[in-house]
């Protein structure tokens, strides 16, 4: 541990300037890690590893790096990636959850205010929380497109959006938190109105593309006729004048011949809410579907099933170990978290347990963990509730990946966010133990390759 | 300038008549002789000078002008003469703001435009002599402003310029969310796109088809194209137009057409810091950010650096301090916005926070007394609103071709302790307070002749004019203690 007495030495001289407020000084272009256990990802360790990032991307990894010249070094017993937080309301304007004109089509970026307080930020960073997938949540109808953030202090949201169509989301028979809960017949409507929505969206991506099709059959065969048109015009001309003359001298009225061709393909009406659903039929945007009950999942995974690329993805799925095996055979992620306790609990909870990430991950289920957006905040305890899966039987592992990869891998954004692979924008978190040790803290953390939380003197 | 307080109809229209009453000719001469005239920001100040008025403008200002034989004089050797204040934004003077229909950019506010208005007296007692009238805060795409003269009996007198802009939006009104606010303002752009690209798609089909027609009857093509004209704009276009004769074109949708062809001014209202980024966002999709004016609220005031950067003038739309409140602390803090603006490099100009007690002088005025240099806080009521409205040269100072709308003050313009003594807009004599019935009738005490007084009842007897010119002050208040007594008496009969 070198960083910790060069810290003690310079403690001293650095307060004068912290009690001033002056910014801390730029990130120097060169970062050197060194950690007694290097996550690159998740069961992938490096024992002694080592980590270079140079203008803010990774450029080496490895257990024998050469010390990059006037790079600053930080060292620690544990090192990883990032957590991303796969359901977060952080940022959101608190009227995105409530909003009645919502629809699918809304997005998730337009609501984030980047001038929310800077401390609320660094609060998140410093849980190692470093990216979120956002999405209006509580009282909202739909939950419109979601986006991936990386968090940043300074930077602006537009600066830092991974991905601003990432999915989309909505909800069945979940109560908006006006203590109203719905029964069973508005439930089962609620899951028809969504099979009938991602209906509505293949049956408008099925007429786009017959349209085209049409429509490319149609302007050869104009072109066709054009050219025949244009050969026999001649003809045409010798005709009509002949023709003509012959009216005249007959006394009659002269008619031009009527012409007649195929009628141009119309092309569909756009909809915008039904653009959003082709797109999610397509399998282009996964769909999160915020459910409970294992009645309502049934009914839903069973009306889904002949949309062979849709990309299902449950959330909160309190009583998901019920259908687990159906699950894994369609292979559809489930984020978990944990809900709240109390007599104020919705009815749709209370199937939910402690246990049920490390139940589905057992079944064979692709387990993601989130802090379910009902409080812009909530994501700072994302790591908490990591922790008590791991007690609850979830493998350090896997929960690891569920904070990292999975939701990368699902918000298809795995090419930037979740590893500390080579040619990554550095989000790395050094920690003084175990991710998921509620006696461990966090030292630093990076963003973007930036240090954003913890100070290192060279 | 001191406050005026509440008002009554019946003074009022005593009043209404009286400027009516002094309003010149415009086309005659004027000439004004004033003790000081200020001519402008950062001009050099005047002592006795004369600025004579032929035809609406200015054609002469100095100290050794010659003063035409046949003009009217006003002869003010006390009074300080500025130009006129411009307020850039107001949705005032209105019988009535469309706040309900999202987007609505066929709609004008010339429609709605109440002559008779209370406001438009007022802005005369502030001195404040061009206003842009334009609403919809709450809207997405709120209709057309038009910019007036606070001066006339019908909506064409009035009118300097109409349309003066749309106006947009990118605050959501209460209990919705910016993200369906941006929502709605890409879909009305969106709406627009698909609607002329149908057009030109029906069009160039039709024409096709004609042509093709044409062949095969084998008629020689006659004529030319429908006429129309080739889309301009600097961000998207619609290829094609030109085949759509612009008279096609739904008239619903020509002002949006004419905002992404650059071709009106847009005025963006933006409550909050995060909608001057959606705001700014859709004038950069749509190609009209350099004809923007984004009209804040003062909360929005920390993306002044983002204004900056866009270089987009600003209005400030509302109080220039700032009361902000700490999320974690709870502590308050007092944000003073224009010094904020100033510092981040925004143009902007200053609107009134209300019409009366927070008029345009009054901005200003808080603006120097917050250490601004005076040239700088009177440009944001004077030059920098003209530029903004696209009158740069007719208005802001006092020189020899621009509008001849001269303000005469008692004394300072930005002492709270001078009056506006008299207004001439362009050339004519419309605002004398010596004659002014209701500023007499509120601060002195006088009703105006033949009107009832102030809380008479309108049921009651017709009693006798109090208040008026030459009653003994202690008869008057007899007659309102009987009266009060009276009153009480019958109240408290039905009490019973």
């Amino acid at each position: 541990m070198l960083a910790i007495p060069s810290l003690v030495a310079f403690g001293i001289a650095a307060l004068p300037s912290l009690v001033l407020g002056d910014e801390p000084a730029a990130t120097p272009k060169d970062l050197f890690i060194r950690a007694e256990q290097l996550h690159v990802r998740p069961g992938r360790v490096l024992e002694r590893g080592m980590l270079w990032v140079h203008e803010g991307q990774i450029v080496a990894v490895g257990t024998d790096l050469k010390l990059p010249k006037d790079a600053l070094v930080i060292e620690g017993k544990v090192a990883c990636a990032g957590f991303i937080d796969s359901w977060s309301a952080f940022a959101l304007e608190p009227n995105a959850q409530f909003d009645d004109r919502a629809g699918p089509a809304t997005r998730a970026v337009d609501a984030v205010d980047s001038y929310v307080d800077e401390r609320h930020e660094r609060a998140l960073l410093a849980a190692g929380i470093t990216a979120v997938r956002l999405q209006p949540t509580v009282g909202a109808r739909a939950g419109g497109v979601g986006a991936v953030l990386r968090l940043h202090p300074t930077k602006s949201f537009a600066q830092t959006t991974v991905i601003a169509d990432a999915c989309s989301a909505t909800a069945i028979g979940v109560s908006r938190g006006d203590g109203r809960s719905f029964d069973v017949f508005e439930r089962v409507s609620a899951v028809d109105r969504v099979i009938g929505a991602i209906a509505d969206g293949h049956a408008y991506l099925v007429e786009g593309n017959e349209y085209r099709h049409e429509l490319a059959e149609w302007e050869k065969k104009i072109a066709d006729k054009q050219k025949e048109l244009d050969d026999g015009f001649k003809k045409a001309k010798k005709d009509r004048e002949k023709a003509q003359t012959e009216a005249k001298d007959k006394g009659s009225e002269f008619k031009d011949k009527e012409y007649k061709e195929d009628k141009k393909p119309k092309a569909p009406r756009f909809d915008e809410e039904k653009e959003i659903y082709a797109r999610i039929a397509a399998g282009e945007l996964p769909l999160v579907v915020e459910v409970h009950r294992a009645l309502e999942m049934r009914a839903l995974l069973a009306g889904t099933a002949r949309f062979d690329r849709l990309r299902l993805v449950l959330a909160g799925a309190s009583e998901a170990a019920q259908c687990a095996e159906l699950l894994v055979e369609r292979r559809i992620p489930v984020i978990v978290w944990p809900v709240p306790m109390g007599v104020q609990r919705a009815r749709e909870y209370r199937g939910a347990s402690l246990a049920l990430a490390a139940e589905l991950d057992h079944a064979g289920v692709e387990v993601l963990l989130g802090s379910g957006a009902m409080d812009p905040l909530a994501s700072r305890d994302l790591p908490l509730l990591g922790s008590l899966a791991v007690g609850h039987g979830l493998p350090r592992e896997t929960a690891l990946a569920a904070l990292t990869t999975r939701p990368a891998r699902v918000f298809d954004v795995a090419d930037q966010l979740g590893t500390l692979e080579l040619g990554r924008s550095a989000d790395v978190l050094v920690l003084d133990g175990d991710p998921f040790a509620a006696t461990t803290s966090i030292r630093y953390v990076l963003s973007a390759g930036e240090l954003v939380v913890g100070e290192v003197k060279k | 300038m001191k406050m005026l307080h509440t008002t009554t109809r019946a003074a009022a229209i005593a009043l209404s008549a009286c400027l009516l009453a002094s309003a010149a000719a415009a086309d005659g001469k004027l000439a004004i002789k004033a003790g000081r005239v200020l001519p402008g920001p950062g001009m050099p100040e005047l002592e006795k000078a004369t600025i004579v008025i032929e035809n609406g403008r200015i054609a002469a200002i100095g100290k050794d002008v010659k003063v035409p034989w046949d003009a009217v004089v006003i002869d003010a050797p006390s009074l300080v003469a500025i130009p006129g204040y411009v307020e850039a934004h107001s949705a005032r003077g209105m019988d009535r703001p469309n706040e309900n229909l999202d987007v609505a950019p066929f709609l004008s506010v010339r429609d709605s435009i109440d002559p008779v208005g209370f406001y438009f007296e007022d802005s005369l007692r502030w001195g404040v002599t061009t206003i842009n009238i334009q609403q919809g805060n709450n809207c997405v795409v709120a209709g057309q402003g038009v910019i007036v003269r606070p001066i006339g009996l019908t909506v064409d007198e009035m009118i300097v310029r109409t349309p003066s802009g749309v106006k947009l939006s990118a605050s959501p009104k209460m209990g919705f969310s910016a993200a369906t606010q941006a929502q709605a303002l890409r879909r009305a752009f969106g709406d627009l796109r698909r609607a002329l690209e149908q057009l030109v798609a029906e069009k160039k089909e039709g024409s096709d088809r004609a042509r093709r027609e044409a062949l095969y009857q084998g008629r020689d093509l006659e004529g030319e194209n429908a006429k129309g004209k080739a889309m301009e704009g600097a961000a998207w276009k619609v290829t094609g137009l030109e085949l759509v004769p612009r008279g096609e074109i739904d008239e619903k949708l020509v002002p949006l057409l004419a905002l992404v062809e650059g071709k009106l001014p847009a005025f963006f209202y933006c409550g909050r810091p995060m909608d001057v980024h959606t705001a700014l966002d859709i004038a950069k999709e749509n190609g009209f950010l350099a004809k923007t004016t984004l009209v804040i609220a003062p909360a929005a005031y920390k993306a002044a650096g983002a204004i900056a950067a866009a270089k987009v003038a600003v209005i400030l739309d509302g109080a220039a301090v700032y009361v902000e409140t700490d999320p974690l602390t709870g502590e308050e803090r007092e944000v003073f916005v224009p010094g904020e603006l100033k510092q981040a490099g925004v143009r902007f100009a200053l609107a009134s926070a209300n019409p009366t007690t927070e008029s345009l002088w009054f901005q200003a005025a808080q603006c120097v007394g917050r250490g601004m240099p005076r040239a700088e806080a009177v440009a944001a009521v004077t030059t920098i609103p003209a530029e903004i409205l696209g009158l740069g040269k007719q208005l802001g100072t006092l020189e020899v071709g621009k509008f001849g709308t001269v303000v005469l003050c008692s004394g300072d313009p930005l002492s709270v302790t001078s009056w506006v003594e008299r207004v001439v807009v362009e050339g004519r004599d419309v605002y004398d307070r010596s004659k002014d019935v209701r500023v007499k009738h509120l601060i002195g005490g006088q009703a105006p002749a033949n009107t009832q007084a102030m809380g008479a009842s309108l049921l009651g007897d017709p009693r006798k004019v109090v208040c008026c010119e030459g009653e003994d002050p202690e008869e008057h208040a007899k007659h309102e203690a009987e009266e009060r007594a009276k009153k009480d008496k019958g109240e408290a009969e039905d009490d019973k």
